[in-house]
């Protein structure tokens, strides 16, 4: 284990700046955590060894931050040196002794009181380049703020935010040079979508691809009508970088109505539901793959892409794997974008195979209709979604934390949102009925009876307990075989994360936080969190000793041995 | 549960008092302005502020558990109606609604404002552009004070002092800078068992850790089984400028001070 040494009794500052170089090697410095995915290739794995399969059974609460906000917590700290960077909804910046918990300082930046966010006012976590760490805002600004001192250096617009019903921006930025890369969100309003690069240093737009194309463009006539200028297809999550090829990899969501496809025809509305491989210097298209072709699902393709290097049919080869919300395992030749398999991972109803090219052949009856079509698998919100999956190269499995569910599809007519029903989400989360202790795990739901309100936007009743599940899942990413799987009651809304002591840590929405044996998929510890989990775990060192942290409810708990 | 709305003006203040004995809840009409703004108004609200303010705004507004009122920013409004709904009716989730009559609020909605606006109506004596050339050079205040992005941060932010500090403080701040610290603000000095020794500010502390900016601006934690003695206040941070400037290079650096108004 190549251990960071920190002198005993004090955390250093200078392990700011975080060059690039470092940020390109982030493998070799296991006891931070610099970006989103951990590394450019996503792994989200922790090569540190100190907590393992044999000392697990030992761990126990080192600390606690508590956030004292009822926003859900999705954020993924940044740890350097001794210290975590975290945000606290809506968009605030802590930071921390991450041996304590106890906080050096906070940074407060005040959304307007009406944001236009479809799922909560959540934010998923930063971004860290030299001395500066990057937030994107509900209010679609990108701030970028002193990491030593949390003053505010500048503050950029990214666009109207209350445009077309409503932009927000709730990712992780991505630094890919000496620019910031930041997605957008706003699928569920008929915004028009992009991804943005920013000069790392002034703010400055650098370069925007329209996820749409826009007239004159090529595919600009897979749209009917006037459907392009509000189809949607957002870049709400967070993508990958490879060095080496110099590529920006970034998933796409959902077109615009999700669950009806009247005004956009029966084209493929491209580049909906995509990968996006783009070049980070000029922003220009060098190959897209499209995982659902005219999307009636909200399958967004909004996963986090996972690179990987492997021998793969007799050759070394540079991969792409993608557990996507529509249910399938995918794996993409990333140089060119090639489709070589797709499995399911979850149980489907809706594709009976895939041509030569990768583009599914349909299983008729699987759309959403007028009355609600409760025979769809996986259901609204996929087997996969924004959950940060986790790949270990010891293992040599992909860990994916899927939802096998079951749930109902309505079509309804097309129509823009109301401010009543945006008010409405902002005040319970998603539409549909559920309330604001909807997310508590499957007896906070009240979604499991039939019947409830809500089906008009596609977010239907959930189906009772033996028909819906999640799962841990160890795949082989080579093959699509799944090697093991760990089942949990709900299906879940956190990611997981492996490492180097062969665990697998994750949590689930009634507050289990879990470690599995990255082998087996054998649970060796648990903790009762008691709340629900919407965040991703991380692993870092603080003063030589091994942490592991993930958000349950609004508290940011954080793990050792001793 | 609003059981009183006021459309316009101040002639119901009686009836208001009235309800708001009553009642938690008054809420202005936006555009309303204050009817008790003058000198004794601001000077009757002091006890106001400590009695019902203080606990988690600081004794002279400078912030705590809540927010800083020197700055004059008031991020749920900044009209006189604004303040007067937020003081009276509280901040769900933030700020307790203070129980007092209407005519107390607007009092001291014009203590508030003061606070937020302690220099504005004085006018120095000294050059400010001479004080810029000390506070940047001899002086070296820099290196522990920033004005926008630049300089140090192990002391106050100084970009907007001019607006929240009258005269007679920034020249005590400059002669006997102990006089008053910012509780952000004191200087610390952890001395380890291990024979070293850091100084800088303390930001944070509990049983069992101290955190520190030290005079490198760099973040430190310790742990205080690993630590022999935390000596508060000491050393002062900053030196007492009136055996090092001359009186008229003071009244420099204290125009200079007084002309940094923030971007308001």
């Amino acid at each position: 284990m190549a251990a960071v040494a920190a002198a005993s009794f004090s955390l250093h500052a200078q392990g700011l700046p975080v060059t690039n170089d470092r940020l390109l090697h982030a493998d070799k410095e296991p006891g931070n955590w610099l970006m989103y995915g951990s590394t450019y290739n996503n792994w989200r794995f922790s090569r540190l060894d100190q907590i393992d399969t044999q000392n697990v059974k030992n761990l126990h609460v080192k600390w606690l931050f508590q956030g004292r906000h009822n926003e859900k917590f999705e954020t993924t700290p940044l740890v350097v040196d001794g210290i975590m960077y975290l945000t606290r909804p809506e968009n605030d910046i802590y930071a921390l002794d991450a041996e304590t918990g106890r906080v050096l300082w906070v940074y407060s930046y005040r959304n307007p009181e009406r944001t236009y966010n479809c799922c909560g006012k959540v934010n998923r976590g930063l971004a860290l380049l030299g001395n500066t760490l990057y937030m994107n805002t509900l209010d679609m600004h990108l701030i970028a703020v002193d990491a030593k001192s949390g003053r505010e250096l500048w503050k950029t617009g990214i666009y109207d935010y209350t445009a077309n019903d409503g932009y927000a921006a709730t990712g992780a930025p991505l630094v890919v040079k000496d620019k910031v890369i930041v997605g957008m969100a706003g699928g569920e309003h008929p915004v028009s979508g992009f991804l943005d690069a920013y000069d790392a240093k002034t703010g400055k737009l650098v370069w925007r691809f329209h996820t749409i194309p826009q007239p004159g463009e090529e595919n600009f006539g897979t749209w009917a009508g006037d459907s392009w200028k509000t189809g949607g297809v957002t870049t709400w999550n967070t993508g990958a970088y490879d060095p080496e090829s110099n590529t920006l990899y970034w998933g796409t969501s959902n077109p615009w109505p999700d669950y009806n496809r009247d005004d956009r025809g029966t084209g493929d509305n491209l580049y909906s539901c995509s990968v996006l491989a783009l070049d980070p210097d000029t922003g220009k298209l060098k190959w897209f793959y499209q995982f659902t072709p005219n999307d009636t699902h909200d399958w967004d393709s909004t996963q986090i892409p996972v690179l990987l290097d492997a021998e793969f049919r007799g050759q070394q080869r540079k991969l792409l794997a993608w557990a996507n919300r529509n249910g399938f395992f995918y794996l993409l030749d990333r140089i060119n974008g090639q489709f070589q398999f797709a499995k399911p991972f979850v149980r489907q109803t809706w594709n009976k195979g895939f041509d030569d090219k990768g583009r599914p052949e349909i299983v008729p009856g699987n759309e959403p209709t007028p009355e609600g079509n409760d025979k769809i698998q996986p259901g609204i919100d996929g087997g996969a979604n924004w959950m940060a999956h986790s790949y270990s190269p010891i293992t040599r499995l992909m860990y994916v934390f899927a939802r096998d569910e079951r749930r109902m599809f309505t079509k309804n007519a097309i129509r823009h949102v109301t401010d009543d029903e945006i008010a409405a989400d902002a005040a319970g989360g998603r539409g549909g009925g559920r309330g604001p202790a909807a997310n508590n795990g499957i007896f906070g739901t009240g979604g499991n009876l039939p019947g409830v309100a809500g089906g008009g936007r596609g977010r239907g009743p959930r189906f009772a307990p033996e028909e819906s599940w999640g799962k841990v899942i160890g795949i082989d990413p080579l093959t699509g075989t799944i090697k093991w799987e760990h089942r949990v009651l709900t299906p879940p809304w956190g990611g997981v994360t492996s490492t180097a002591g062969n665990l697998v840590f994750g949590g689930t929405l009634e507050g289990v936080i879990f470690a599995l044996d990255a082998r087996t998929g054998q649970r060796l510890w648990h903790f009762a969190g008691n709340d629900r989990v919407y965040a991703s775990p991380i692993s870092y060192l603080a003063n030589g000793k091994q942490y592991m942290s993930l958000a349950v409810g609004d508290v940011i708990a954080t793990f050792g041995l001793d | 549960m609003r059981n009183l709305i006021r459309a316009a003006g101040y002639s119901t203040i009686a009836l208001a008092a009235l309800a708001a004995a009553q009642s938690p809840k008054s809420i202005v009409a936006a555009g309303t302005t204050n009817p008790f703004n003058t000198p004794a108004d601001v000077q009757q609200a002091a006890p106001l502020f400590s009695t019902n303010c203080a606990y988690c705004h600081g004794s002279r507004g400078e912030g705590g558990r809540g927010a800083d009122l020197t700055a004059g920013i008031y991020t749920h409004g900044a009209s006189d109606a604004d303040l007067f709904n937020t003081i009276r009716n509280g901040i769900p989730g933030a700020m307790p609604a203070v129980a007092i009559t209407d005519d107390q609020t607007w009092k001291l909605v014009a203590f508030v404002r003061k606070l937020g606006s302690a220099g504005m109506g004085e006018k120095a004596t000294g050059n400010a552009s001479g004080g810029k050339a000390i506070f940047e050079g001899k002086g070296k205040c820099k290196t522990c004070h920033s004005i926008g992005l630049e300089g140090g941060t192990v002391g106050p932010d100084l970009t907007d002092v001019g607006r929240r500090r009258n005269l007679g403080y920034l020249t005590e701040s400059l002669v006997s800078p102990e006089a008053d610290v910012p509780i952000r603000y004191r200087a610390v000095q952890v001395v380890l068992i291990n024979g070293g020794t850091v100084t800088g500010v303390r930001l944070n502390e509990d049983d069992l850790s101290i955190q520190v900016r030290d005079t490198s601006d760099n973040l430190r934690s310790f742990n205080k089984e690993d630590i022999k003695e935390i000596k508060h206040d000491k050393p002062a941070l900053m030196p007492a400028y009136g055996s090092i400037l001359s009186n008229k290079e003071l009244a420099d650096v204290v125009a200079y001070l007084n002309s940094l108004r923030g971007e308001q």
